[in-house]
């Protein structure tokens, strides 16, 4: 019972590491769990697969603002500390390298027996696929074989090492995560303007929209009406006070960039009550 | 990539963090192998690196260009560059043509420029003219009420390091000014014949004043009865319609009085003065209630101004180039230049002893911080000699690149 409560405790929680002061989502799990909660945040890491390019990134996901805020309000956000292993004793370094080593030679010796399979196969089919096929050619090729079982060594520089991305660690286990849920620090990150955005992003986050970073088409976010590697953003948003008042080259400007990309400019503004109000702007003809 | 020190060969935390993201490194600490999480949390932090400046050195690295950090000391120093050190790359061979290569941003300028400003003549203008065609790391002044002032300011920054040649020139000058003034010739005195006056002058002129001649020149009468002949005094007649009205176009709306004003005047002077009245009394019929409220005209059409003031009173923004004045302002903190980025086609030719001339200066902020100023981007482009500088915008893992140009409006001015 309580394993199946710890579970579930510990699956609503998403690990965040800090870096430079900024959370990061390095784990598969949390990355899925933060997608499955309608959050996107931004991958900024290289692809392994496909390192020197810049069009697909991979881990880890870096989060607006406002998405760690509202994980933090929803108590789903555990802090992960920083791996230190000064701070461990030196016999569990020693264990942590034995662990370590133990894993490289097991992974030598599958390699080098799965290296071993390849050769024979190619082997294989150079036989079978050779035009001549007497006697000697064939003794030939089945000493080739005998010889290749006993004189066959992989080399050690040839084996391929995992470099894992995330941090394998014992905080990932549940209780760890369950003890560290409260524990997020909230960034100092205050300031009307900070506020603002963050009810606008509350606001239509619980409408079931999508968001993400909007500085490139000169607004505070992109609002997509699904995922985002499904739709197109339908909604530059804007966000200011209610009391501020706009410049009209301001308004100007922002209208004529959303009707050069195609999407409807949002200027959101945040009530007194709680409630948020927002003004389309889209560009029409003098018909 | 990286460094040698002390016969060890050393990676910068950047430099390693983008070797273990391509797969092509791994980093042990204390036997154990670095995960990339831990990679990220221990090389980047304010201190060392940052990330937002770490996602621009891997986004540019996966471009393909070649990263470095910036090295201050690496640019030539002012003083470096009055000298013209011989560089490498391209500008050795253009050493003879840079002897005038000189930043126009020098303090000391401004403070000689008082002192030779009577001396200014139009030989010295002449060689700067010339001179800035050729020079290639221009700061143009483009106010250009300033012009004459940054005239003398190069040429008085020019007389200094020019000295042997440019003060022989001067000298002469000097010496025939002083010439003049020794003999001191009273040309108001001295009269020219005026050969196409209508009136009869004699066929010949006498000869002039021995005192005006040079040496011991003696100069007889000369018979000017063949010149005069030569020169035109046929009366100009004027169209049909003109010789039927009987006065000239310009006077067709001065009638009566203002006739025998004109008539009155004796020389060009005051019929110009008289000219300029009746402009302003006419204007001031006209325009006088422009002037009598809170927002007066800018100008004055009736005083004459030349154009190029003119546009200079209209234009509403002081214009100014990135490098005016850069020299003056403290360094800041937050703003800095953090990599220089050389060309990626050169790569496999690249060397790290001699690298080529830079592509690039980036300079790495955030979106959500505070725009840079005019102040902040002057620094940044005279801390960076004449490469450009690029800023390297994070915007939540989206990088763009803004870079700042001088730009001068076109003043058409037909002089």
């Amino acid at each position: 019972m309580e394993e199946a409560k710890e579970e579930e405790v510990s699956s609503s929680a998403v690990g965040l590491s800090l870096c430079d002061s900024v959370p990061l989502l390095w784990r598969m799990e949390d990355i899925k769990k933060f997608r499955s909660m309608g959050l996107v945040g931004s991958l900024v890491g290289a692809l392994p697969r496909a390192p020197r390019q810049n069009g697909r990134m991979g881990r880890p996901l870096l989060l607006l603002p406002e998405e760690e805020r509202l994980l933090s309000e929803k108590q789903a956000a555990a802090a992960l500390p920083v791996a230190n292993q000064r701070a461990e004793g030196v016999e569990e370094l020693r264990q942590k390298v034995e662990q370590y080593e133990a894993h490289l030679q097991q992974s030598y010796e599958e390699q080098s027996a799965l290296a071993l399979e390849d050769r024979k196969a190619a082997m294989l089919r150079a036989m079978t696929s050779s035009n001549t096929h007497t006697q000697s050619s064939e003794d030939a090729w089945k000493h080739r074989l005998e010889t290749l079982d006993q004189n066959f060594s992989f080399p050690q520089s040839a084996m391929a090492v995992q470099l894992s991305t995330a941090r394998a660690g014992l905080t990932y286990y549940p209780q760890d995560r369950a003890f560290l849920q409260a524990d997020w620090p909230t960034r100092q990150r205050d300031g009307p303007r900070c506020d603002a955005r963050y009810r606008v992003f509350r606001d239509l986050k619980g409408r079931g929209f999508y968001l993400t970073s909007a500085g490139k088409f000169g607004g505070d976010f992109l609002v997509y009406p699904g995922d985002p590697l499904r739709f197109h953003a339908h909604f530059i948003a804007v966000c200011l006070d209610l009391e501020e008042s706009m410049c009209l080259l301001d308004v100007l400007a922002v209208a004529r960039l959303g009707s050069n990309v195609k999407k409807t400019v949002l200027l959101c503004s945040s009530v007194k009550d709680g409630t948020v109000v927002y003004t389309s702007l889209q560009w029409s003809g003098m018909a | 990539m990286g460094f040698s020190a002390e016969g060890k060969r050393y990676l910068l935390p950047e430099e390693a963090l983008y070797l273990m993201e391509c797969g092509s490194l791994q980093v042990f600490y204390e036997d154990l192998a670095l995960s990339i999480q831990d990679a990220y949390e221990i090389f980047l932090s304010s201190e060392t690196v940052s990330l937002h400046q770490y996602q621009v050195f891997g986004h540019l690295k996966r471009l393909g260009y070649v990263v470095h950090r910036f090295d201050p000391s690496s640019l030539p120093s002012r003083y470096a560059q009055q000298l013209n050190l011989p560089q490498s790359g391209k500008n050795a061979g253009n050493q003879l043509k840079r002897k005038h290569d000189v930043s126009l941003t020098s303090t000391s300028a401004p403070s000689l420029s008082k002192t030779l400003v009577p001396t200014t003549d139009t030989m010295s203008a002449d060689e700067h003219m010339k001179d800035e065609s050729v020079d290639e790391s221009v700061a143009m002044t483009s106010s250009e009420s300033t012009a004459d002032e940054s005239s003398t300011t190069d040429s008085a920054v020019m007389v200094e390091p020019r000295k042997w040649w440019t003060s022989d020139i001067i000298e002469d000058k000097g010496s025939n000014h002083r010439n003049c003034s020794r003999s001191g010739w009273d040309f108001s005195s001295i009269l020219f014949p005026d050969l196409g006056s209508k009136e009869n002058l004699s066929g010949s002129l006498a000869s002039p004043d021995p005192s005006l001649l040079p040496g011991a020149l003696a100069v007889g009468v000369c018979d000017v009865a063949s010149w005069r002949s030569k020169i035109n005094q046929r009366k100009v007649k004027g169209s049909p319609e003109h010789r039927r009205r009987g006065v000239d176009n310009q006077r067709q709306g001065w009638h009566g009085k203002k006739d025998e004003e004109v008539q009155s005047c004796k020389n060009w002077t005051e019929f110009n003065d008289l000219m300029a009245r009746h402009q302003h009394r006419r204007q001031d019929e006209q325009a006088e209630h422009l002037w009598n409220r809170e927002v007066t005209p800018l100008h004055d059409p009736s005083q004459p101004l030349p154009t190029r003031e003119l546009l200079d009173i209209c234009s509403v923004i002081k214009p100014t180039c990135l490098l005016e004045g850069a020299s003056r302002l403290k360094p800041a903190h937050e703003w800095r230049i953090s990599f220089v980025v050389y060309q990626p086609d050169t790569a496999s030719e690249f060397k790290k002893s001699k690298p080529r001339k830079p592509y690039t200066h980036v300079c790495v902020c955030g979106f959500d911080g505070p725009v840079p100023e005019l102040q902040t981007v002057k620094l940044l482009t005279s801390q960076s000699g004449d490469v450009p500088v690029v800023f390297a915008v994070v915007d939540h893992g989206d990088v763009s690149f803004y870079t700042m140009k001088d730009f001068e409006l076109p003043t058409d001015v037909f002089l």
